[in-house]
């Protein structure tokens, strides 16, 4: 029995520490833990709930912008503010940009490394790998000329004896299963989505005045529009916008799937390792007739208990039983007891660091060992994310979705099964992508063609003023952050925040077990994970990049 | 100075039948200094609120027509020069000048200053008393006022020019960038500069009453003093 | 040069510089990195040697969007700076290695090349109980930060959290965060903004390695290459503000018409940072050009200059909306309050005084000549 510590996790956002069992070549325990804390929760009592987006935002720069859309909707939640329809357009443009390239960039800038030896790129034959790259797409930047270039730079490079980002990976490991003229391409495309990425982000630019971390505005957006003014979103910003939107559905397109597919052709056993959890949940996003319309979303609310895909519960952020977060392996204390679970409006966030003083080698997994909460449905841990997300709007019928799956699996000759599993979730990632970047046209479109009717209304007055205000109020706001299912939840007194808590995607995947021993999506899905060489971990890696972790959301 | 006091008894002082000794108190510089400081304030405050919360006037209207908000810095920032070096010129006086300019008058160091104002507090707040005796020159509570709105001159005018050195190529204003980040950044500074308006405000509000009080109740001819630099005290106070 | 990158030396040869200005430009880095001069030959050497300068960048109390900011450079593009400009050996966020394999890369850079290697720091430092607000690798962000700024030729902070501790030190600072030049004692450049924006971070690294040395600082430690001047003071909306054109309400006539955004809470005016010059992302706008007003992002201690709807800060200890005006307007209706009853107390208490005067013959009072103490 080995202990294998992988700390720090890279290629991730944040600071995330995981320790697994090993016997036989297989994990038998796995412990995941966040070892960063700032104290978000603590740090927004007391202050304007209008400012709360702001502060909620730097949770995280990487899902940079969900916070905002969660805080703004929170505090809309609780003051009962519903936002002109170009405002809900504005948003969802703005949601379908931050997913596209958060996903593309998860895939080659995250997860690529797992699944491509850079190293073997060198072996590859220039002209094989533009035949390779031009059956399976027609992305012009194909050519054999392209590819002996870039391989030309990639050998100054290596031999240069400085790999930079890329020393000491696990290069020439068995568990790389493509062939060099993949590599090169997969190389080729990580340089390009790495250009690329910076382009897509400039429509959150435009509406939001930057990126990372545009702005958000309480009562709809704060860019207004006026096609007779050079001053404020006019044509010509909107021409931009059409523009970076067409480039990134020709990427997506073109690059990304194409190569996501290939790539997962080679690594169908991996369709079988790493499912975890066999529950999934979705808050659902994309309002078509408002926040409070859970219907009219384009990605369905609901969960799925036990992999039932004949049976999607409603979920209510509301209801004081259904989402409940617990601490008893957390350094937190309650006033309540650490065994109970407190439901975000009743939430607390007091530190109770009792893990041993750094330096250490090992944590003390029987008594509290993370700074994540551990958040329940109903008592059930739930998986989130990408996947949740397909299974929830597969289970729930959504014709779309339907669709891309069997397509995909068809494609893939891989059964419905393969979904619940590290490659099924690494697929879902990029299904969803291709959804999302056509419904971020049809958004787009829509802003057009309101416009066009003389809607420019872009916020609503009504409750901006704090004197307008209920005395006491509560409110959550829900929505789909890359990672999956996030909400804020905030409780507003005489104008001030009184509490607000977060309750994040990666909060859900990669708790530590709960009071009654569950564990939470990260260490389930590690348990039954092959590994060759503990030295090397390539496995563990595999799998948990599949859920994208962020741990500084996480934790916050 | 002594030989200023010049005896008023014998001049035929009609109705009143007190003897008055007139005391030249004031001397020109100090009354310069103190009405350019007044004119100074007429400018300083107006526009400072105005900078700190500009009014939707003429706003029909294209950038290209107006500047008024520009004007309004600008003789904020106009009155503010001539009032700081106003101000350090009266500090200057406060060394050179008579006894009653002196510096000592105003930093209250000794005992019997203390048992004064505490005597003026009773009477003249309080008014536990009808009247008490006058001196000349301030009395030490009213010295103690002006103490303060030095200091809150001395304040305003480091905070203002650490606010303006980033406006200015200057080399003089740049002397006070230091305040800055003492201060913990430009917010802070302009919040503290902003505050200290009201301090300035809530001075001028009592000191102008009192020194109208003064003259109202007791007929000294405070306020004439200020421009002639003569103050009046009755002769049996002495 | 053999197919490889040029090193720094055949750089500066290429555009003309002498020997003598590159060991000029080795003394600076050294200096600047705190080494003794003694060094200054190791420096020499690994400019001369090596063609891309070692880079670690650590990562603490941080949302990682400085990294993301960075990544969205448009000039010098990432993948150059990635492949050309340096050796990025070690980086949680893009590196492949992980775990062990992670901090191989971490000491052997810092082992291999003392004096040498670019320090890059994202996130603050938690200094309360032992740091176990940010442990990486079973070590505490401190032990770590200490030991990589030991022997770096350069230490830069990137963003308001390593300069000046950003949204975690914001009150009550749950964790104690603190910026790193408060814990190490070499000189750093502080290159602020939440994130700070992706061409000035890359701009502060290619000045090193183009001009050989550290940007000009200001007291606050900021290049005033980028920092020296307020978002304010080249607003393209100035015009507007000067001629006293205000938005008075979010997306009024004023807002579409792209008034100034001071009366929102523009902090604008009291912000120094590139946004009104440089702009974002590839210079396609800031965040006034879209509509929203400044909050201050590069300043220290911006989080609690808030509500950022209003110009002046809410006052400590008096409600969130109170300013200075609402707690000046109440002092001085105090004060004219007290005067207004001084005036009726005096009208009341010292009738017979006013009155002396004007009775004919008047006497002064009994109690008056009782006063005298002078
Ligand atoms: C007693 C004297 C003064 C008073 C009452 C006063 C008052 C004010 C007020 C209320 C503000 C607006 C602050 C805000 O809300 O943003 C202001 C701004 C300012 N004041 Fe003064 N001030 C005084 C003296 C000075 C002096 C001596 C200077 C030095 C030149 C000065 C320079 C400034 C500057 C530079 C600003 C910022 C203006 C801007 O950024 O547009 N002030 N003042
Ligand atoms: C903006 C408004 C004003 C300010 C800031 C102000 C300030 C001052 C200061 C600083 C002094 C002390 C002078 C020194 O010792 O150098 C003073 C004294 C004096 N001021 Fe003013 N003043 C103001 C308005 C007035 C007005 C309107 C009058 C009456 C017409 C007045 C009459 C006097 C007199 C008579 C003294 C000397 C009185 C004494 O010794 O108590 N002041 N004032
Ligand atoms: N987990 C998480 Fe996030 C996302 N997606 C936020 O809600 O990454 Ni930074
Ligand atoms: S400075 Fe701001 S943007 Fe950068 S890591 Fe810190 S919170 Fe994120
Ligand atoms: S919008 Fe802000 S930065 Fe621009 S001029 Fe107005 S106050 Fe200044
Ligand atoms: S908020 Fe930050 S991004 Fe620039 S305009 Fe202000 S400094
Ligand atoms: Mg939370």
């Amino acid at each position: 029995m080995a202990r294998v510590v992988v700390d720090p996790i890279t290629r991730i956002e944040g600071h995330l520490r995981i320790e697994a069992v090993i016997e036989g070549g297989k994990i038998t325990d796995a412990y995941s833990s966040g070892t960063m804390v700032r104290g978000f929760e603590k740090i927004l009592k007391g202050r304007d709930p209008r400012d709360a987006w702001a502060f909620v935002e730097r949770a995280c720069g990487v899902c940079t912008t969900v916070h905002a859309l969660a805080s703004v909707r929170t505090v809309e939640d609780a003051l009962k503010i519903s936002v002109p329809k170009n405002a809900e357009l504005i948003r969802n443009i703005m949601f379908c940009t931050q997913m596209v390239q958060d996903h593309v960039v998860h895939f080659y800038h995250l997860h690529a490394l797992d699944w491509v030896d850079i190293v073997s790129a060198l072996k590859a034959d220039p002209a094989a790998t533009s035949s390779l790259a031009q059956s399976i797409s027609n992305w012009p930047k194909s050519s054999p000329g392209y590819f002996s270039d870039l391989q030309k730079r990639l050998k100054t490079f290596v031999d240069s004896g400085q790999l930079g980002i890329f020393a000491n990976g696990y290069w020439g490991h068995p568990a790389y299963k493509l062939p060099p003229e993949a590599n090169l391409m997969a190389v080729a495309h990580y340089l390009e989505a790495l250009e690329w990425q910076k382009e897509i982000v400039k429509v959150h630019t435009i509406f939001g005045g930057k990126n990372p971390h545009p702005n958000y505005l309480v009562g709809g957006v704060p860019c207004s529009i006026n096609l007779e003014d050079v001053n404020a979103i006019n044509t010509e910003r909107l021409n931009h916008v059409g523009k970076l939107i067409k480039d990134a559905m020709t990427f997506v397109n073109q690059v990304y799937i194409p190569d996501l597919m290939a790539i997962a052709g080679f690594y169908k056993d991996w369709g079988a390792i790493g499912g975890g959890l066999r529950n999934y949940m979705a808050y659902g996003d994309l309002p078509t007739a408002g926040y409070n319309q859970p219907e009219s979303f384009k990605f369905p609310r609901g969960a799925i208990l036990d992999r039932n895909l004949n049976e999607v519960y409603d979920v209510n952020g509301r209801d004081g039983e259904e989402i409940k977060e617990y601490i008893s392996h957390s350094w937190y204390k309650y006033t309540v007891g650490d065994e109970k679970g407190l439901h975000p409006w009743n939430g607390e966030t007091e530190f109770n660091f009792t893990g041993p003083k750094p330096p250490f080698e090992q944590l003390d997994v029987e008594g509290k060992y993370s700074w994540l909460k551990t958040p329940r449905w109903k008592d059930h841990p739930m998986e989130v994310g990408p996947l949740a997300r397909v299974l929830v709007a597969y289970a729930r019928g959504n014709a779309e979705v339907k669709e891309v799956v069997t397509e995909t699996l068809a494609k893939l000759a891989v059964p419905v099964d393969a979904l619940f599993s590290t490659l099924g979730r690494t697929a879902a990632r990029g299904l969803e992508t291709k959804l999302v970047v056509n419904w971020l046209k049809g958004f787009y479109d829509d802003l057009l063609a309101n416009i066009k009717s003389g809607q420019v209304s872009t916020f609503t007055r009504e409750k901006w003023d704090p004197s307008t205000w209920p005395a006491e109020c509560e409110g959550v706001g829900m929505t789909e952050a890359p990672r999956g299912a996030l909400a804020h939840w905030i409780r507003i007194k005489d104008g001030k925040i009184d509490n607000y808590q977060l309750v994040v995607p990666s909060t859900w995947n990669a708790s530590p077990r709960d009071a009654k021993g569950q564990r939470s999506a990260y260490e389930e899905s590690l348990v039954g994970t092959p590994v060759a060489n503990s030295e090397q971990p390539v496995e563990i890696l595999r799998t948990i990049h599949s859920f994208d972790p962020c741990l500084a959301c996480a934790v916050h | 100075m002594a030989q200023k006091v010049q005896s008023m008894a014998g001049v035929r002082a009609q109705p009143r039948i007190h003897a008055y000794d007139r005391v030249y108190v004031w001397e020109l510089p100090v009354r310069n200094y103190h009405w350019i400081n007044v004119l100074c304030l007429m400018f300083l405050i107006p526009t400072g609120y105005i900078i700190g919360n500009p009014q939707a006037v003429f706003s029909a209207n294209e950038p290209y027509q107006q500047y008024w908000f520009g004007i309004v810095r600008f003789t904020h920032f106009a009155s503010g020069m001539v009032f700081f070096f106003n101000f350090l010129f009266r500090i200057y006086w406060g060394f050179v000048g008579n006894r009653f300019a002196k510096w000592n008058n105003y930093i209250l160091m000794k005992k019997a200053q203390w048992r004064k104002l505490i005597e003026v507090f009773s009477v003249d707040i309080l008014q536990l008393k009808l009247t008490r005796p006058m001196g000349r020159g301030h009395n030490p509570l009213a010295a103690l006022s002006y103490f303060v709105f030095f200091l809150i001159s001395m304040f305003q005018a480091a905070t203002g020019l650490a606010l303006y050195a980033s406006m200015s190529s200057w080399w003089f204003p740049k002397l006070f960038t230091w305040i800055v980040p003492l201060m913990g950044g430009d917010m802070a500074v302009r919040q503290w500069h902003h505050m200290a308006m009201w301090g300035s405000i809530i001075f001028i509000v009592f000191h102008v009453y009192i020194v109208f009080y003064h003259d109202y109740v007791e007929g000294r001819g405070t306020t004439s003093g200020m421009i002639s630099g003569w103050e009046f005290e009755r002769k049996e106070d002495e | 040069m053999n197919g490889r990158s040029p090193t720094i030396w055949q750089a500066m040869q290429a555009r003309g510089y002498t020997r003598r200005d590159f060991l000029q430009f080795c003394t600076v880095a050294a200096t600047l990195s705190g080494i003794q001069l003694s060094g200054l030959g190791k420096v020499v050497h690994a400019f001369e040697t090596k063609s891309r300068p070692p880079v670690v960048w650590l990562h603490f109390q941080e949302c990682t969007c400085c990294s993301e900011s960075f990544i969205r450079s448009s000039h010098p593009i990432v993948a150059d700076i990635l492949l050309d400009y340096l050796s990025l050996d070690y980086t949680e966020t893009l590196q492949a290695a992980a775990g062990h394999q992670a901090e191989k890369s971490y000491h052997d850079t810092i082992t291999k090349y003392p004096g040498q290697y670019i320090l890059l720091v994202e996130g603050s430092v938690p200094m309360k109980d032992d740091g176990a607000y940010c442990m990486i690798g079973g070590r505490s962000a401190e032990q770590i930060l200490r030991e990589a700024a030991k022997d770096a030729a350069a230490v830069i902070a990137w963003g308001s959290c390593a300069s000046n501790g950003c949204i975690q030190s914001a009150n009550p600072n749950p964790t104690n965060a603190t910026p790193i030049h408060k814990i190490i004692s070499k000189p750093v450049i502080n290159v602020p903004g939440c994130p700070p924006i992706a061409d000035v971070m890359t701009g502060v690294v290619a000045h090193l390695l183009v001009f050989g040395r550290a940007p000009e600082l200001d007291s606050q430690g900021r290049p005033k290459e980028f920092y020296s001047r307020r978002v304010h003071d080249t607003c393209y909306r100035r015009p507007f503000y000067d001629a006293g054109l205000f938005v008075e309400s979010w997306d009024d006539d004023a807002a579409r018409q792209g008034y100034c955004l001071y009366k929102m809470g523009c902090r604008g005016p009291t912000t120094y940072n590139a946004c009104s010059v440089t702009k974002w992302n590839g210079g396609l706008s800031y965040p006034i050009q879209s509509g929203h007003g400044c909050i201050g992002c590069s300043e220290a201690g911006f989080w609690d200059n808030g509500p950022f709807y209003q110009h002046l800060p809410a006052f400590p200890g008096f409600g969130i909306e109170s300013t200075a005006d609402t707690i000046g307007a109440l002092a001085g209706a105090a004060a004219l309050g007290g005067v207004a009853a001084h005036l009726v107390l005096t009208n009341v208490r010292k009738r017979q005084l006013i009155n002396i005067d004007k009775k004919a013959g008047g006497v002064a009072a009994p109690e008056e000549k009782e006063g005298g103490d002078q």
